[in-house]
């Protein structure tokens, strides 16, 4: 994908750049405010990656003026202030995602990706298949290879964020964000509990659709 | 002193009472002068009418009589009787040329009064024949009451201006007193003594509720900072002995032989840093949630909703380590509150009750409404419990953050709890499951319920 940096922080750019670059993204990167504003508004990116802090200028600005401009590329906040309300200043200002640093760089990966692949908003979807999984929307039922899955409501919702972004490795905290609305980190893990027993309810211990990514998070997808 | 506020209230006030007595003293005047006039002109009029009377009854004569006796008499009006041709019969005033009706006429000088011009007032009608009856009065007394008046009103005057003046210096020096109170009280805090207090009077006025709600509000301060301290404390403390340790595991690595090793050893030691950041984020948003800025974001929630999320997430997890935990009840219970503090709250309470409890133990949560009609949200376990005379000590450690802690994740986890507790106003009991623990949060009345 093509991807903007909006960072001041030298080190700290050139180490996500890389590592975007390794991960087989375009990255540009830009040190100002302005530079930003300027790359943002004359090129189209996939996604673009904003400092909320930068040097003399409040990053919500550059994001509210981006906006006014037009530019609907998603875009992904970084920013030191874990505060509950920063988020929600965010996200109102125009952010879709929201990353308190530090982060792991696994984290900033699977959240640019699911950023970059989301689908138009005036596509409507009504079902989603991987391989013989089927989730019907509008019916709220899941068949695996035919047989009807009965799921409670909050494994549905895990599925649907599972098969939304199929292919596409999905961390812990974005499930903990989406599925439970849960914006801190509970000691227990109950993600890991939840995806085992989802995986056994979908279940087919040769084809397992829901693989664990080490380090990073789960990625449901074809059996190996 | 010319800047005071009351100073110049007091002078408005003195000079809007002394402008009222002049012009009540005016308006009492120009009353006062019209009925004595009006009285003044009835007397005469009716003399004028009583001789007329006479002069019908008794005829010329009798009125000649009758005026020759009343002048004569002390104290009564002037009187005069002209004949057809102008020629006086009778009566001081017979001289007097006049029109018919009402007239005033000045008189350089007069037998009863020296020096003084003398104003009167007369009345001049016809009587049948030809002949002209005078009668009149010397306007003095009226002119008399007019000095009288003027003088009471300049002595009411005089009064208000010397009150005013006294009363308002007096009053206003003593709300000077009590403003330089608070300001010296200010003043002292702001150079540093922040135990000082302002001195509350007990009069229960306006400047002594300001005064009680500035103590408050120093209150306050001095609570927010000495949570900021305990903060500093805190992060210094709980992060000094994991640091350390990281520091200690990268150290290591350095000297690890073997590739495998060293990937090991920053593997623990990115594990080790993660939980300083939580650590550290966790102290944050105590600080946060106790600096009380969130109340502003709180809207109307249902408590049952919260708990059956809760549970709902943690029941498999509980599952594992041979748990139960299950809602126990099930109605709708509305409050103002903040979901995403109460929900890091409820989570807080289970994690507690799953870690204090042996496998086999059941967690219940509830939300329900007591009969004072009080919000209550309910962890009970039937655990071992906590002593009678250790609740108070537990109780303690929500309050505040321990210096000695196994896992640095449990005592904020805590404390946490009670600052998400304080800042809905709730408060936080622990009693007996019998057996177990069971530990309430009880929400001040809400506006929605």
């Amino acid at each position: 994908m093509k991807l903007l940096i909006v960072e001041d922080d030298k080190d700290g750019a050139a180490y996500v750049v890389k590592a975007l670059e390794e991960a087989g993204h375009t990255v540009d990167h830009a040190a100002t405010g302005r530079d930003g504003l300027l790359l943002a508004a004359g090129e189209p990116y996939d996604v673009i990656v904003l400092d909320r802090m930068l040097p003399g200028i409040d990053g919500l600005g550059i994001l509210r003026t981006i906006r006014a401009s037009g530019v609907q590329t998603p875009v992904l906040l970084l920013t030191a202030l874990g505060g509950i309300d920063d988020r929600v200043e965010g996200l109102e200002a125009g952010g879709d995602d929201y990353l308190i640093k530090p982060f792991a760089m696994a984290e900033l990966l699977a959240r640019i990706t699911a950023l970059g692949r989301r689908p138009p908003p005036q596509e409507i979807i009504t079902t989603l298949q991987v391989s013989d999984l089927s989730m019907d929307l509008l019916k709220r039922s899941v068949t695996r290879g035919g047989t009807r899955v009965e799921l409670q409501p909050r494994e549905f919702r895990l599925l649907e964020y599972l098969m939304r972004h199929a292919g596409r490795v999905v961390t812990r905290t974005m499930l903990l964000e989406n599925v439970w609305d849960f914006h801190f980190d509970p000691k227990t893990n109950i993600v890991e509990t939840h995806v085992s027993r989802l995986r056994s309810k979908i279940g087919n211990r040769d084809a397992e659709l829901i693989h664990t990514v080490r380090g990073s998070g789960y990625c449901l997808r074809e059996p190996d | 002193m010319f800047r005071s506020t009351s100073l110049r209230l007091a002078a408005l006030y003195t000079f809007g009472f002394a402008f009222a007595v002049v012009v009540l003293g005016v308006i009492i005047l120009l009353i006062t002068r019209a009925a004595m006039a009006e009285q003044f002109d009835a007397r005469i009029q009716v003399e004028a009418g009583a001789l007329t009377e006479e002069f019908r009854s008794e005829g010329l004569q009798g009125v000649v009589q009758a005026v020759r006796d009343r002048d004569n008499m002390v104290g009564a009006l002037d009187y005069g009787l002209v004949a057809p041709g102008g020629a006086p019969l009778a009566g001081a005033l017979a001289t007097a040329r006049v029109e018919l009706g009402w007239s005033t006429i000045e008189i350089a000088e007069h037998e009863e009064v020296e020096g003084r011009p003398e104003h009167l007032r007369i009345l001049s009608t016809s009587l049948p024949g030809g002949y002209r009856l005078l009668v009149g009065d010397d306007a003095e007394r009226v002119e008399a009451v007019d000095g009288a008046v003027l003088r009471a009103f300049g002595w009411a005057l005089l009064g208000v201006l010397i009150l005013g003046a006294a009363g308002g210096y007096g009053l206003s020096r003593d709300i000077q007193r009590r403003l330089s109170a608070i300001s010296g009280t200010a003043e002292a805090i702001i150079d540093g003594d922040l135990a000082r207090r302002v001195p509350v009077r007990g009069s229960d006025d306006d400047l002594d509720r300001l005064a009680a709600t500035f103590n408050r509000m120093l209150d306050r301060i001095a609570a927010l900072m000495d949570s900021l301290r305990q903060i500093s404390n805190d992060v210094a403390h709980d992060l000094r002995t994991p640091l350390t340790r990281l520091r200690q595991r990268l150290e290591g690595s350095l000297v690890e032989s073997s590739d495998a090793a060293r990937t090991q050893a920053t593997e623990k030691a990115l594990v080790d840093l993660d939980a300083i950041l939580e650590t550290f984020a966790a102290l944050l948003r105590i600080a946060q949630i106790e600096g009380g800025a969130r109340r502003a974001g709180f809207r109307t929630i249902d408590l049952t909703e919260i708990a059956r999320t809760v549970v709902e997430a943690f029941a498999p997890s509980a599952e594992e380590t041979g748990h139960r935990l299950k809602m126990s009840s099930e109605a709708p219970v509305l409050i103002d509150g903040d979901p995403e503090l109460l929900v890091q709250m409820l989570v807080n309470l289970v994690e507690n009750g799953l870690r204090h409890t042996p496998p086999g133990s059941t967690i219940l949560v509830s939300a329900d409404r007591q009969e004072n009609r009080l919000a209550v949200l309910t962890v009970a376990d039937n655990g071992p419990g906590v002593p009678a005379l250790e609740r108070p000590k537990l109780l303690d450690r929500f309050y505040r953050l321990e210096s000695s802690r196994t896992t640095a994740g449990s005592g904020l986890g805590l404390s946490l709890i009670a600052a998400v507790a304080k800042l809905h106003e709730a408060t936080l009991t622990l009693s007996d499951a019998n057996p177990g623990l069971k530990v309430d949060v009880v929400f001040r009345p809400s506006t929605t319920a």
